[in-house]
């Protein structure tokens, strides 16, 4: 059992009152399709096998009926009149201090909101997008795992997720655009900052110049090849959103909004995520809907930008620096939840001699285990591990000695996998295999 | 001469209806979302989609690797639907003959099997039956009471009068317990398929999906 | 609280094996921790520097350094550190210098 001792002492502090205002943040979520979804689940059990955590432990608390089933009896009990009038017959319960539990229980530690019950569910019930709206109503009570939460704090109070000073931030850009120069034998090469009217404004992942440069590097070096006419902003730089596991809208909304601040700042046309499956969705697709506007300029990843560069033949690659199979992780949030599936496929086809494809994948992939938040909750460590045990499997499988993931929090899940199942894989974003299969005009000292 | 039991029929069809309309406009009256963000899909792709070829058993895992269930659940709706259309003949006081019979007989006979099927199932699979609540089993009695005794029916005219009080028992709960899914199936899928539509994940860009 | 053993001690950590009270951290238990966390055979100079370094740095100012510091202050180059310390920079070299889990995705 994880211990919940300190979520057990909020739990215990709990008013009447704020589960009013749960229940009352919870049906502000709803829409006819959610109020729909809630009413049509028959307990088949047909999606059982569609989630990691039940593949992984075979418990009835990761059914993912079951975890919607916690939140529709919630609903029917207090939201509908059968539910309130026969409640046993019709499986409906009260949100009282022990639902709760079970929801956090449910909702924040086993489930990754990676989607793939939903698309599996025999009636067609979207299950996440409910169990978000479940997590929403827990933000509201203070139920988020603190770990959790404080990321979102550090990203409501610095600006990134990781408390990032401005001038550290500047600092390693300019020590990466000297590794650069060396690396790619031209002193003109550039990491920008700040440069306005650039085509791209680039955004990434605070843990790339905290600690994972070489991403970075990477991703600088395919614009520097290109020929991009990009930057990366001095301030509201970071395209990570953990608002979007929390589920604060309000909080969500405002970290959402650094990056379009940073657009308008700068006169930007193409706001490019990096490589990472919640930022993308969050930037893309939520961010209008927090903010309630339409986004006056693209957002795209920046898997799309460089299937862009190879169709218009701005990149030249030597598929042959990589000989061994390579696979490809779909990150849920990209792929699933982005509908961004094949632009990543159609740059490795060409940068790499052995492309194989991991089963499922696709919008059938399974998570990693690391999405929807669960990376930042220590509680769930040892559950996410067991999770992420399906993923591993696959990768056994497939054969691969290079596992590419377009995400940083896949890739740190990917990580702990591969130590703990023994998998003997090295792990690398997109940009990292192109860059080191770019082969440039003019001779350069690499 | 229409008997009291066929008004009872007759009757608890238009509370069924009813209720089932009350049912959608309570489910959405709780609005349409407005969408903001730049589709990149077409949700109505989306939803050619989810109602056709995503429906085959080759579209979805939980059913690729749950052959034997999906289809005695397809085998079970098929007969609840002939056990319905069988109703409806008698209401009008048209009785069955020959191969007519015939090919009411056999999806009925199927249909009960395939629901006493899953009843067995939900009832000693112990996960399954923890996800149950009592709503489960008796939705499930009831309509498999409902076909199996149309096929009674269709060979002995004297369970004229328990086929029909079942069909009376069954259509006053499908708006009550989980059977509303006879409703909810279309605007759930509609409303998944629209959203996954958008976004460029259905129809997915080859099929039957790449596994 | 899981709690580690070490030289007769019980010490605290989290789930995810990072000390719960930075200040019990001593240099022994760093070398114990690269041995049993991070599956290291032994401590050399290099892994020596980059941890005493992060000590140092979280110290004076309750953060994790960014790693461009390690390079320039250890002179390791910056692939090196991936090869000194397999889980990376956080989840290795920052939890066997005693720090608690940094924010963000790591
Ligand atoms: S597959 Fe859908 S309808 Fe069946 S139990 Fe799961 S959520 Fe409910
Ligand atoms: S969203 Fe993913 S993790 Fe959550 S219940 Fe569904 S399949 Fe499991």
């Amino acid at each position: 059992m994880p211990e919940l001792d300190e979520l057990e002492a909020r739990l215990a502090r709990l008013e009447p009152a704020d589960f009013e205002r749960g229940l009352a943040v919870f049906r502000g979520k709803l829409r006819g399709a959610e109020a729909s979804y809630l009413e049509t689940c028959v307990r088949c059990g047909l999606c059982a096998d569609s989630c990691h955590y039940f593949r992984a432990d075979h418990e009835l608390k990761s059914i993912p009926a079951y975890k919607l089933s916690q939140v529709a009896s919630v609903f029917k009990r207090h939201c509908t009149v059968e539910g309130r009038l026969a409640s046993a017959l019709l499986g409906a319960k009260s949100f009282d201090r022990a639902m709760a539990r079970t929801w956090v229980e449910a909702i924040f530690g086993r489930c990754s909101l990676c989607g793939r019950c939903s698309l599996n569910c025999t009636t067609g019930i979207h299950i996440a997008t409910v169990l978000r709206a479940a997590r929403s109503a827990l933000a509201e009570m203070g139920l988020v795992p603190s770990d959790l939460q404080s990321v979102v704090t550090q990203s409501l109070e610095s600006g990134n997720n990781m408390g990032i000073t401005k001038q550290d931030w500047i600092e390693t850009v300019e020590w990466l655009e000297e590794e650069l120069q060396t690396a790619v034998g031209d002193p003109g090469a550039r990491i920008p900052v700040d440069k306005e009217g650039a085509r791209v404004l680039f955004t990434v992942n605070p843990r790339e110049p905290k600690f994972f440069p070489l991403s970075l590097q990477a991703s600088a070096t395919v614009f520097h090849a290109a020929k991009e006419d990009w930057t990366v902003a001095s301030e509201g730089w970071d395209l990570t959103n953990y608002g979007l596991f929390t589920g604060d809208s309000v909080q969500a909304g405002a970290i959402a909004d650094n990056l379009l601040r940073s657009m308008q700042r700068l006169g930007c046309r193409v706001l490019i995520i990096g490589e990472c499956g919640h930022g993308y969705a969050a930037a893309r697709w939520e961010a209008p809907e927090w903010l309630g506007r339409e986004h006056g300029f693209e957002v795209r990843s920046f898997l799309e930008l460089m299937e862009d560069y190879f169709r218009e033949g701005r990149l030249k690659v030597d598929p042959d620096r990589h000989q061994d199979p390579v696979t490809l992780h779909d990150p849920c949030n990209l792929v699933r939840h982005g509908g961004v599936c094949e632009p990543q496929r159609t740059i490795l086809r060409r940068t790499v001699r052995r492309f194989v494809e991991m089963i499922p994948n696709r919008a059938e992939n399974f998570c990693c285990g690391g999405g929807g938040g669960q990376l930042a909750m220590a509680r769930f460590q040892a559950k996410r591990v067991q999770a992420g045990g399906v993923k591993a499997e696959q990768i056994r499988r497939s054969g691969a000695k290079t596992v590419v993931a377009p995400c940083h929090n896949c890739i740190d899940q990917l990580m702990e996998l591969n130590r703990e199942y023994r998998l003997g894989v090295s792990i690398k974003t997109v940009a990292e295999i192109v860059a080191d299969a770019l082969v440039f005009d003019q001779p350069v000292g690499r | 001469m229409i008997s009291g039991l066929q008004i009872g029929v007759l009757a608890s069809g238009v509370w069924a209806l009813g209720l089932l309309g009350a049912l959608h406009r309570r489910a959405q009256g709780y609005g349409r979302r407005e969408l903001f963000a730049r589709a990149a899909g077409d949700p109505r792709k989306g939803v050619a989609y989810a109602f056709g070829k995503g429906m085959s058993p080759a579209a979805k895992e939980s059913a690729r690797e749950h052959l034997p269930t999906w289809f005695a659940g397809v085998g079970y709706h098929l007969g609840i639907l002939a056990g319905l259309g069988y109703v409806a003949l008698l209401l009008v006081g048209i009785e069955l003959d020959g191969m007519l019979r015939l090919g009411f007989q056999a999806p009925l006979l199927a249909g009960a099997l395939c629901g006493t099927g899953l009843l067995v199932k939900r009832a000693f699979t112990p996960r399954l039956r923890a996800l149950s609540c009592p709503d489960d089993f008796l939705s499930n009695l009831l309509a498999t009471a409902f076909v199996a005794l149309a096929f009674a029916r269709t060979i002995s005219a004297r369970l004229d009068a328990a086929f029909l009080a079942e069909t009376m028992l069954l259509l006053l709960w499908v708006p009550v317990g989980k059977i509303r899914h006879c409703l909810f199936f279309f605007t759930t899928r509609y409303h998944m398929a629209t959203h996954f539509g958008r976004r460029g994940t259905f129809p997915p860009a080859s099929f039957p999906p790449r596994a | 609280m899981p709690t580690i053993e070490f030289s007769g001690k019980q010490l605290e950590v989290n789930e995810e094996g990072f000390l719960v009270h930075p200040e019990e951290w001593t240099e022994d238990l760093a070398a114990h921790l690269a041995c049993k966390e991070e599956g290291l055979d032994a401590m050399t100079d290099e892994h020596w520097a980059v941890i005493r370094f992060i000590r140092g740095h979280y110290e004076a100012n309750g953060s994790a350094p960014m790693v461009r510091s390690i390079c320039r202050t250890t002179g390791v180059a910056l692939k090196r550190i991936y090869e000194l310390f397999p889980s990376g920079p956080a989840r290795g070299a920052c939890k066997l210098a005693g720090l608690p889990k940094p924010d963000g995705c790591v």
